[in-house]
């Protein structure tokens, strides 16, 4: 029985609705990811493709022209593990904050927690993170050193990771239906925040700086990407940070969901 | 037929729902509603306001009135899909929405894949969806196309897809919004063929639609939405009527207020008094007061008949060059036209009236808004004309119709 009034859903029936909803979310996130790499020769090779790419280039350019002093890891590594992790979350994000208003063709006569649709990039490019992951941790051993039980870490910071970009992406994107600017903003933030965030170089050489990148939090999951990669020591401030910051975001994100899921309608 | 509101078995039921949109001059500014130095202009409107409703289960509904009164904002809440700003939406039972063509697909999606995420979001499981496919793809007739991505469908394709997923989702409560006029006859057919079978299982059906046919052959009941209100709500005929004196009125306030001739008056009957909705027989009179700004000599008059989409239907004009009397400004002239709406296949009509000058080359005024009616299809009958055509197969005459009826009827 549906029972509309002018106050939002009780957080029990959103989550209830959500969680109804599952099913059609893995389909819309496998036809994606379909839909996506269908067409190309090459197919789902491209998924991973780019990060790698992004990361030989940077590794060559970074490691022979500006040396970047990383200790005792190699950095290719390094700047491999960083990218893989970024990847997922930028492009995440960037696709999601567009998710509720591009899903309006689908999603405007038809009921289903507006949240669905910004999980669709989250739970699809999920397929490039886990084989991104897969490939660093073969060729740890290759261009760096064998981590041993490191390599595990692996796991514990894709599940954070995939935490903070849906709390992410569930934030921007109801902003972008208020507010049609929030595009251009997250790109913008994106582009700034990977200079930021120690990827392409290690925190140490901000020096006494380097302190205010733990308040970034993809700080702490890149950081713990570097340790199952290269070894480094575990982050510990920055990983606090980055927990506290997934689980507000996911509970900001939700409930701005909650409040407006049957109002987004209205502006689209 | 009618519940009062606030029972509690109604399958849709609308207490004191309304809804607001703000509207802002520039969807653009919207960033800058929250900056400090500029607040944009904000304008209230209610697309939907005191509505009160109560639909028993089973009931077939036809919503009817003019674009913007509100239709499409009482599906989309009954759907669901927008929350009431004031008030309380209640519907029982599994919705489908058949709401736009097109909705609910994703464009890159083939029809089959789609098939399944339509009847998924619409409260199926895989399994169920499973279950049903071949008869989805037999009643759509899209076998062909199945695999094909759906951005390469017509709007027909779009549309045949759309039902056949809805009504195989065996839903409590089917919402339908103009999208079977998109269809062809036949398929159109097979529609009504199949609402009725929906009908006689107990769905409760509300049908948006501008085909008065559609209302007249499927609703024993409908409301008419006017400026977000319910305006009348009742046996299907009279509210046709009702829908029709509306669209008079609000035709008749827009005339011209330059023309040397005015058009002060106009009005319809039939026997019965003020005709909105009207049989192929009736004998009706169109009655139009003419006032002159200059004076007019012998002027010649053109009385015609349109369709709802404009289609010239009928004309018939007086004598050119005939004489008949000068009017000076200031004077009045009673015009008094009496003919038969023997229009065929039916539907809504309207009249205009054009004055002209003696030679009939120089326009005087051009009453194009004119009165809305109604008029019954004569059954079998497609096309504004009635040429009385009998077909016979083997000498046995088979175009002698019986009325259907309408369920509730028989």
């Amino acid at each position: 029985m549906l029972s509309l009034g002018p106050e939002p859903d009780p957080w029990r029936a959103w989550l209830a609705d959500v969680r109804a909803h599952l099913p059609v979310l893995d389909m819309l996130a496998r036809k994606d990811f379909q839909t996506r790499y269908k067409r190309a020769s090459f197919g789902v090779l491209w998924v991973v493709a780019m990060p790698v790419l992004q990361a030989v280039v940077l590794a060559v350019v970074f490691s022979r022209v500006a040396r970047f002093d990383i200790g005792d890891g190699s950095y290719t590594a390094f700047v491999m593990s960083g990218i893989f992790a970024w990847a997922y979350l930028a492009g995440t994000v960037q696709v999601a904050t567009t998710a509720v208003v591009d899903g309006a063709s689908l999603a405007d006569k038809v009921w289903f927690p507006r949240a669905v649709l910004v999980l669709v990039p989250v739970l699809a490019n999920l397929v490039g993170l886990v084989v991104s992951f897969v490939l660093l941790a073969a060729l740890v051993p290759v261009v760096g050193d064998w981590t041993g039980w490191r390599i595990l870490l692996l796991v514990p910071a894709a599940a954070l990771l995939v935490g903070l970009t849906t709390g992410l992406s569930l934030v921007v994107s109801a902003l972008h239906v208020y507010f049609r600017d929030m595009k251009f903003i997250v790109q913008a933030v994106l582009l700034v925040a990977l200079y930021l965030t120690p990827i392409i170089y290690p925190a140490d050489l901000l020096g006494r700086w380097s302190g205010w990148l733990d308040l970034n939090p993809a700080t702490g999951i890149v950081e713990l990407v570097h340790t199952a990669a290269t070894g480094s020591a575990l982050p510990g401030r920055a990983l606090v940070v980055s927990v506290i910051a997934t689980i507000a975001l996911l509970l900001a994100g939700a409930e701005a969901h909650r409040r407006r899921d049957r109002l987004f309608v209205d502006l689209l | 037929m009618t519940t009062a509101p606030g029972s509690d078995s109604a399958a849709i039921q609308l207490q004191g729902a309304g809804k607001r949109y703000d509207l802002l001059q520039d969807q653009a500014m919207l960033l800058r509603a929250v900056l400090p130095f500029r607040r944009p202009v904000r304008r209230e409107h209610w697309a939907l306001r005191d509505v009160d409703l109560a639909i028993e289960p089973g009931e077939t509904v036809g919503i009817l009135g003019r674009n913007g009164a509100g239709k499409t904002t009482l599906l989309r809440m009954l759907a669901g899909v927008s929350r009431p700003t004031e008030g309380h939406v209640t519907v029982r039972g599994r919705v489908a929405p058949l709401i736009g063509v097109g909705v609910g697909f994703h464009p890159e999606m083939t029809g089959r894949e789609n098939i399944y995420v339509n009847g998924m979001l619409l409260g199926l499981s895989r399994a169920e969806v499973d279950a049903r496919f071949d008869a989805i793809v037999d009643f759509s007739e899209l076998h062909e196309f199945i695999d094909s991505p759906v951005k390469f469908y017509s709007s027909g394709m779009f549309m045949r897809l759309g039902f056949a997923v809805a009504v195989h989702t065996e839903p409590g409560v089917l919402l339908v919004d103009e999208v079977l006029a998109v269809g062809d006859i036949a398929f159109q057919l097979k529609c009504f063929a199949r609402m009725r079978e929906l009908q006689a299982v107990g769905t409760t059906i509300l049908l948006v639609s501008h085909s008065m046919h559609a209302i007249r052959l499927l609703c024993p009941r409908a409301v008419l939405m006017s400026h977000g209100r319910v305006e009348l709500d009742g046996p299907a005929e009279s509210v046709i009527a009702r829908h029709h004196e509306l669209l008079s009125d609000e035709a008749g306030a827009v005339t011209a207020s330059v023309a040397p001739v005015q058009v002060v008056e106009r009005s319809l009957h039939n026997a019965a008094g003020d005709a909105h909705a009207v049989t192929q027989d009736d004998e009706l009179v169109a009655r139009f007061r003419l006032r002159f700004d200059t004076d007019v000599e012998s002027p010649h008059l053109f009385f015609r008949i349109l369709s709802e989409d404009g289609q010239l239907a009928y004309s018939m004009q007086t004598t050119i060059g005939q004489r008949h009397r000068t009017f000076l400004p200031g004077e009045h002239a009673d015009i008094e036209v009496a003919f038969s709406p023997r229009l065929g296949g039916g539907g809504t009509y309207r009249t205009s009236l054009v004055v002209t000058d003696t030679s009939g080359a120089v326009a005087l005024v051009s009453d194009e808004g004119g009165l809305l009616f109604y008029v019954t299809p004569r059954l079998g009958v497609i096309g504004p004309a009635d040429l009385d055509a009998s077909i016979r197969v083997d000498g046995v005459v088979l175009t002698e119709h019986e009325p259907m009826l309408l369920d509730d009827e028989a």
